[in-house]
Parts: structure tokens; sequence; C-alpha cells
């Protein structure tokens, strides 16, 4: 393999790694405060409460790293390339949510991440 | 309990896909703009984005982001991640798809194999959300 497509990859394991980050800080923001039952009124009141959480913005600002490098990663890469290698923040979702979150991993989401492992490969050796 | 999918939801999420394509395409015309310029410095970078951020396609990205979390957010109200999420993931069928019609790219059987990979293994994560549910 290239030693450009290695640099490619890591950049685009970084913005996972930040995407995945800004869902932790949501997730974490979402639940410390009461999740509205499904009324138009309700949900405004939600989404203004949550915007008084600093989580929300620490995870905005790597929303925000995310997508300088991958506006960066798209000027040196195929958009077809990179949109499929993104889709390895499924895996670090899923490392987050078993290790950080102590969520619980049934085997056939350990398979599915090993599908898109697999898939990556395949996608980044064409 | 969540409602089923509706045909009306099913339009929003299938619509939904076609914005997500359209977005990643607004993002790599946007970076087209500055691909001649090498980054070797923290300087060099920050040239990188000005240039990015004078495109009009950016901002026409960042709209549509937005428009995207809207939808989502309603179609989520009414129905579970675990089905959204199969159904949005022909998106990773529809860029490459873009890619090669609206961008000129090349991709090789390998590569739609690899797609074809990515696409089972998130529709196997999100599937499994609903047994969680369950259990």
């Amino acid at each position: 393999m290239h030693p450009k497509l290695f640099f490619i990859l890591f950049l685009i394991m970084l913005t996972s790694i930040c995407d995945t980050i800004n869902q932790l800080f949501l997730k974490s923001a979402i639940n410390s405060i009461e999740v509205p039952s499904f009324s138009l009124k309700k949900i405004f009141r939600f989404i203004i409460r949550l915007i008084f959480v600093p989580r929300i913005w620490l995870g905005f600002c790597f929303t925000v790293i995310s997508l300088f490098i991958w506006l960066f990663v798209l000027s040196k890469a195929d958009l077809n390339f990179a949109f499929s290698a993104d889709s390895m923040h499924y895996i670090f979702i899923a490392l987050a949510s078993r290790f950080i979150l102590k969520e619980r991993l049934n085997s056939k989401r350990w398979l599915g991440t090993f599908f898109i492992i697999s898939g990556i490969i395949l996608v980044s050796l064409s | 309990m969540k409602k089923k999918l509706t045909f009306i939801i099913l339009l929003f999420l299938i619509f939904s896909d076609f914005l997500e394509t359209f977005v990643n395409f607004c993002f790599k015309k946007s970076a087209q703009n500055a691909d001649t310029l090498e980054i070797s410095s923290f300087s060099g970078f920050i040239i990188f984005i000005k240039a990015v951020f004078l495109s009009p396609y950016l901002w026409v990205a960042l709209l549509t982001v937005f428009l995207i979390f809207i939808i989502w957010s309603t179609i989520l109200s009414k129905i579970d991640l675990s089905v959204a999420v199969p159904i949005a993931s022909f998106s990773y069928i529809l860029v490459p798809i873009a890619s090669i019609i609206f961008l000129h790219e090349k991709i090789g059987l390998l590569r739609w194999a690899g797609i074809f990979f990515i696409l089972m293994g998130v529709i196997f994560v999100s599937l499994s959300t609903k047994e969680e549910g369950a259990e």
C-alpha cells in the first residue's frame, strides 16, 4: 500500500474519533436532562435546555475539528473512497459504547463491526 | 412504543439519503477548490480552510446538514433507530454512484465488494439495537 493512503486513512480515523467523541458528549448531555414526550412544544423546550449544557459545546468543538480534517481529506482523496472509509466511526462507537459507556454489545453487533472492517480493508486495497 | 414505518416516513428517509449524498458532493466540490494547496504547516492549514470556506458549495452543504438534522430528529421521534439506520445506509451506495456520475471517479469491482461489506455491517450493527430493546 502507498504511504499516502495510510496518511489519508489516519486522517479519516481522526475525523471518526472526533465524531465518536461528539456522540459521547451528545449522549451524556441528553442523558443529563429529562427526555421529552413527543409534542412539538416540549421538543422545542428540550432543545433550548440542551443548548445550555456545556458538554454540547465541547462536542460541537470536536464536530468543527472533524469537519476541517474531513474537508482536507476530500481535497486529497476520491469521495467514494473517503465516504466508505468514514464508516469506521461505527467501529469506534461500538468500542466506546462498550468500554466507556459500559453498554453491552451482542454478537450481531460485533459481526456487523467485523463486516465494516472487512469492507474498509477491501475498499482501501482497490 | 413507536409507530410503524409509514410511507411518508420512508419517503423522508430516502429524501435525507439524497440530501446526505448532496452534502458530501458539495463538501468534495468545496475541497476541490483548494486541492492544489500543499499543506506542510499550521498556517498552510489555515489558508486551506479559508479557501474552502470561500466556496459557496461549503455553505450550501452546511445548510443542508442542518436540514438533515431537523428531518432526522423528526424521523427518530416517530420510528426506532434500528429501522431508520439500515434505510439511511442506502447513502453508502448513493455516494459512489454520485461520485461516478458527477465527479467522474472510477470504482473497481473490489471497491464495490468493500462497499457491499460495509453496507452489510451497518445493517447488522443497527439491527442489533432492536434486540437489546426487546431483552
